[in-house]
């Protein structure tokens, strides 16, 4: 038994992925900054006959609302991501508490834990 | 008194938790084989598996805050991982044995073997997502069965009875094919 | 009697709090800590309306079990506070503060659920909770150890139950309080 399970181990050793993993891994994390970029680049463009002056404040203002869009996303993202945060933390102290009660509770020890009627 | 070894890892933890880019790849190169591996083995497909492993660090790098210590950080990636596998093998259909006839790709292999390694490979393939993680946690990562059920947050009773079912199977496969091998030689 | 107990009662009044965090009677005013603050070695202050719990719970990862055992405490909140100071010396903190707590958590409508002492540890730890026509709206935690002083404020339908199963969760070390 012991031999097949030796076997087992042997035969289950770590593989490793292709070379450049952690490369990749970077460049992923990079890109998540930029996406948001390419993806207000990547808009449909509004096809106008007027004049070329017309066109070209178009252009200027639709460059401003994406930049502003994506600005707008960057600052719900770093506010969502500081709340999920504050939420965790405040989550591990409530838990953290609890459990400080919890124990208290459960020392067997001379305790003076009190509890009120009816629970 | 004793001074405890620090743990070089510990290091590059509390550097990557101040934003030190270095700092996270080393931490990401020293566990990719593990991760890698896990994915592989569960999801038998080397793309999904890198897709999987990069998902994980992506989300080590989101939760570095949360990371204690490395002996923390390796059971958080461990758990990540199999977590992730499981579910994912939930919302697709397992791989069948012909399909992976071709190559090796659950990164199996047994030296002077092959029939063992083989049906190795099937065990794995016909265990069920959590059995999977259960045998690959203890003998890839020689983990023991109760630290097997903190990671996959199962009891741990039914650890021990997957590995206990999973050996049984393997066993009896094994003794099957030394019997048939017997008779042959008569 | 135990806290197990506790979460029975909770879990039996049952009502979502419709009311935001802003018009409900558990929400505490809390005291502005700023001399706290000064004398802290740490100090946590989060202030969560339902606005940013809303906004927090958007960005919380379903697939990760931490965050979704997060979005499960929090569904049906309108409100968290919590103030957390940690000090270099025992006790450094006034009990004036804590005493004008326990004056807004005797008022109709909060009652103690829990009220634990321990000598050996110093600590005291009390739990309230606010309840609005047979319904649990809201949850305090006031807990004094000699180097931390920490209060809790949660608004909204709470499930006590659950907020003591995230041990094992965030950092904290599962405690193994029952053997096998």
């Amino acid at each position: 038994m012991n031999d097949l399970e030796d076997k087992m181990r042997d035969a289950l050793r770590p593989v490793g992925p292709t070379d450049g993993f952690s490369d990749r891994v970077l460049a992923r994390l990079a890109s998540g900054t930029q996406r948001s970029t390419q993806e207000a680049q990547a808009r449909p463009r509004f096809h106008r006959a007027n004049s070329r002056w017309v066109s070209i404040a178009l252009a200027a203002s639709i460059v401003v609302a994406v930049l502003i869009g994506q600005q707008w996303r960057v600052q719900q993202q770093e506010e969502g991501l500081k709340a999920r945060r504050q939420l965790i933390e405040a989550l591990r102290v409530t838990s953290d508490k609890l459990d400080l009660a919890y124990q208290v509770v459960n020392d067997p020890s001379p305790s003076e834990a009190q509890h009120e009627p009816g629970v | 008194m004793k001074a405890e070894a620090t743990d070089p890892l510990d290091e590059q933890l509390a550097k990557a938790r101040s934003g030190d880019q270095r700092a996270f790849a080393a931490l990401v190169r020293a566990h990719q084989r593990s991760v890698y591996s896990l994915a592989l083995r569960m999801l038998t497909d080397p793309g999904a598996a890198e897709d999987l492993a990069q998902d994980v660090f992506l989300q080590l790098h989101r939760k570095l805050s949360m990371i204690e210590s490395s002996a923390h950080l390796a059971f958080w990636l461990r758990k990540i991982a199999t977590h992730r596998a499981i579910d994912r093998l939930r919302q697709q259909p397992a791989a069948s044995v012909a399909a992976l006839e071709e190559a090796d790709l659950l990164g199996v292999h047994i030296e002077g073997d092959p029939l063992l390694q083989r049906q190795l490979r099937e065990l794995i393939l016909d265990l069920s997502p959590a059995a999977r993680a259960v045998i690959l946690l203890r003998f890839q990562e020689d983990l023991d069965p109760l630290d097997i059920a903190r990671t996959l947050e199962m009891p741990i009773n039914t650890v021990k009875s997957h590995l206990k079912r999973s050996l049984a199977t393997l066993r009896d496969r094994v003794l099957n094919r030394d019997a048939r091998s017997e008779g042959h030689l008569v | 009697m135990n806290l197990r107990i506790a979460p029975t009662l909770l879990l039996s009044l049952l009502l979502l709090s419709s009311a935001g965090a802003a018009e409900s009677p558990a929400l505490l005013r809390l005291p502005n800590f700023d001399s706290l603050t000064e004398r802290a070695s740490e100090s946590v202050n989060i202030t969560l309306d339902s606005t940013l719990l809303g906004l927090a719970a958007r960005f919380l990862d379903a697939e990760d079990p931490e965050d979704a055992a997060a979005k499960d405490v929090i569904r049906g909140l309108t409100g968290i506070y919590v103030r957390s100071f940690t000090f270099e010396e025992d006790f450094a903190y006034p009990r004036t503060d804590i005493d004008t707590l326990r004056k807004q958590l005797s008022a109709p409508g909060w009652q103690r659920l829990v009220e634990v002492r321990s000598r050996k540890e110093q600590a005291h730890v009390d739990i309230y909770i606010s309840i609005l026509g047979e319904k649990a709206n809201g949850l305090a935690i006031i807990a004094s150890e000699p180097r931390e002083f920490t209060i809790v404020n949660i608004v909204g339908s709470i499930d006590l139950e659950k907020l003591h199963k995230l041990e094992g969760q965030f950092g904290i070390p599962k405690l193994e309080l029952e053997k096998d």
